[in-house]
């Protein structure tokens, strides 16, 4: 910006100090909630400053079980998340670098078909075909499994997509090159593909691991076992107390839980994230 | 080293289009043949092919008496440098270099000694752990042709590569390409749209025209004898003048003005051309019989060592360009007196197009 308005530059952080704060707030509530005994936060006053119940809260929280008919503690769901998400997040970065490539450079009979076919299950996210795609699980018998919590999610045209912009901008030149250089095909995905798309593999990691993380309807539907109850979907029960007090600090610190993967992947991985989001190494 | 021959090569593109009907080549062994030719005129095509990027639809492809025509690109022991450079961004100038022998199982230790007298030779010795970004273009495109180079190809094949260049790196490239391609003698063939380039390059010319070889033969056999109309306007700059005429009973018309003598003794009609430096000019004062034609002076080009002069003749309406050496400043519309000796004078017959 060349203007130099000293108002505008006071009025647009003030804007800005609001859209922090706005966000900021609730997660600053949840912080101090959980440092207070659960009776405090249903008692009108929500407490803004830290109580004395922290230690005693967070210790049993991270590894007693979590209560309300959940048996396992909340490390070990955190673990689930984490599997599932990663799962999911590699999973999908596998699938779809190897269908972009081959979208992308080979020449096959009904390609662009196959391309479309692909495309179009952007329209058929889990939730709308949640119903069969339960029915195969079952048959499969992959309820209560890994297996079962991450593989339909893994099925991405999002990701596919990605790979396939990003593989047209190649030249055409390269692929020659490498093929007079005495590269097969598999030589040219691992040599050049791959480490060329080092950054766009990044960004959708971070992407994908938070879209993994933050799954909630299908592992409800498909997880009765407590030893595959993943974080999320284990607040929502917690909330849900038939009769008894909700203990509003337990649940507050187990969102904060929830809360801190994903902010350390997008933390520690902003730089390639944005670069894999905006510029090229081509 | 490597001989070359292609043998009524063709091509065919799927969608029945014929690019390529069929050339017939023999490039000797350390030859540096130029294809040259205008956009659209295959010669990209014909180089991919004898690269092997592209099938060989009819013909045959010999390199040192094998038959190329179904080998993949890597098992021709060919290089190519392409327009672009197309060096692999992620890797180091080292390991572009490298990659090639890296594929074909060549031991580290070698590997290491080719890539470093090869950056010696080409002057990469400071670059060779920088990335293809950090650097400009002409060491970009030494890095292409030091990337050729290492592999120690039969063939040498140049796909334009001077084109992304600016002016003045063009011609100093142009003049090391010439000169590493002495030193290794290995044979080479080489894709431009540039004259220039492609006289000062070549030992042979190959000129194309919509996928057929119009003429093939060295540089000055090309300038001085063309045997098309195309190949005579495309080589030399500025191009030749070639006017459509008629000879009959001992004199040639061009238009309805213009009457030249001459002892043809055929009557046909024809191009007529006569190259603008061949073009003499007469002083004012000369009469004007002794003049062949008068041309109508309408822009003048001055480039210090020499002057270009375009304008019309009476009668004809193609523009007319006479290359004068030193400066001279005609005024715009003024007449100048021309003559065209006919030891000079190029003569293609109209309906064949061929050299009369």
């Amino acid at each position: 910006m060349i203007e130099n308005r000293p108002w505008l530059t006071v009025l647009s952080h003030i804007i800005l100090l609001l859209g922090v704060c706005a966000v900021a707030l609730p997660i600053w509530i949840a912080l101090v909630a959980s440092t207070h005994t659960p009776e405090a936060f249903v008692q009108g006053v929500i407490p803004l400053w830290f109580g004395d119940h922290g230690a005693e809260t967070w210790g049993k929280v991270l590894f007693s079980a979590a209560g309300n008919g959940v048996d396992v503690p909340v490390w070990f769901m955190m673990m689930n998340s984490l599997i599932m998400a990663l799962a999911i997040a590699f999973g999908k970065i596998a699938i779809s670098i190897i269908s972009a490539y081959a979208i992308v450079f080979f020449r096959f009979p009904m390609r662009s078909l196959c391309f479309w076919i692909i495309f179009m299950t952007l329209m058929l996210p889990v939730e709308v075909r949640i119903m069969p795609t339960y029915q195969v699980i079952s048959d499969l018998s992959l309820l209560n499994s890994y297996t079962g919590l991450a593989l339909p999610l893994i099925a991405s045209a999002t990701a596919t997509f990605l790979f396939r912009q990003s593989f047209l901008t190649i030249p055409g030149e390269l692929v020659e090159a490498a093929r007079i250089d005495g590269a097969g095909p598999w030589r040219f995905f691992f040599d050049i593909l791959l480490p060329m798309s080092r950054t766009n593999i990044a960004a959708l990691f971070v992407i994908l691991f938070i879209y993994g993380w933050n799954q909630y309807l299908w592992p409800l539907l498909i997880t009765t076992d407590d030893a595959y109850f993943t974080l999320v979907m284990s607040i929502k029960r917690m909330v849900s107390v038939a009769d008894g007090a909700i203990e509003w600090n337990s649940v507050m610190a187990t969102t904060m839980l929830a809360m801190l993967p994903p902010v350390i992947v997008v933390v520690g991985m902003q730089k390639l994230f944005v670069k894999g989001l905006v510029d090229s190494e081509k | 080293m490597a001989e070359v021959i292609l043998k009524e090569v063709g091509k065919t593109y799927p969608n029945g289009f014929n690019a390529i009907p069929a050339v017939d080549l023999h490039i000797a062994d350390g030859e540096f043949i130029v294809l040259v030719g205008p956009s659209g005129c295959g010669k990209s095509t014909l180089l991919r092919m004898v690269a092997g990027l592209e099938s060989i639809t009819s013909g045959e492809l010999t390199i040192n008496g094998t038959v190329m025509n179904k080998k993949e690109p890597a098992d021709r022991d060919i290089a190519m440098v392409f327009q672009n450079y197309a060096l692999y961004p992620h890797m180091t100038v080292f390991n572009n270099m490298a990659y090639g022998l890296k594929n074909r199982g060549v031991d580290k230790a070698t590997i290491l000694k080719k890539v470093n007298s090869v950056g010696d030779m080409l002057g990469l010795e400071e670059l060779l752990d920088r990335k293809p970004k950090q650097l400009s273009g002409g060491q970009r495109q030494r890095v292409a042709m030091g990337r050729a180079m290492v592999r120690d190809p039969q063939v040498f094949l140049f796909d334009e590569p001077l084109s992304n260049l600016d002016a003045k790196l063009r011609v100093q490239m142009r003049v090391e390409i010439r000169q590493l391609q002495r030193k290794l003698g290995t044979t080479t063939l080489y894709v431009t749209h540039d004259q220039v380039e492609a006289m000062t390059l070549a030992d042979r010319l190959v000129v194309l025209n919509k996928g057929n070889a119009e003429q093939i033969g060295t540089p000055l056999e090309l300038y001085e004898r063309p045997a098309t109309p195309f190949v005579a306007a495309f080589i030399g700059s500025p191009s030749m003048n070639l006017l459509d005429a008629k000879v009959a009973d001992g004199v040639l018309s061009i238009g309805a003005n213009i009457r030249l003598a001459t002892d043809l003794s055929f009557n046909k009609n024809v191009v007529w051309g006569i190259r603008p430096e061949h073009l003499e000019c007469l002083p004012e004062s000369a009469p004007n019989e002794d003049a062949d034609f008068i041309l109508t002076v309408q822009a003048v080009e001055s480039l210090g060592a020499e002057t270009l002069i375009y304008g019309t003749l009476e009668g004809v309406e193609t523009i007319v360009v006479v290359r004068l050496s030193g400066p001279h400043s005609p005024e715009l519309g003024s007449q100048m007196k021309l003559k065209a000796p006919s030891a000079k004078w190029h003569l293609f017959d109209a309906s064949t197009q061929q050299r009369l």
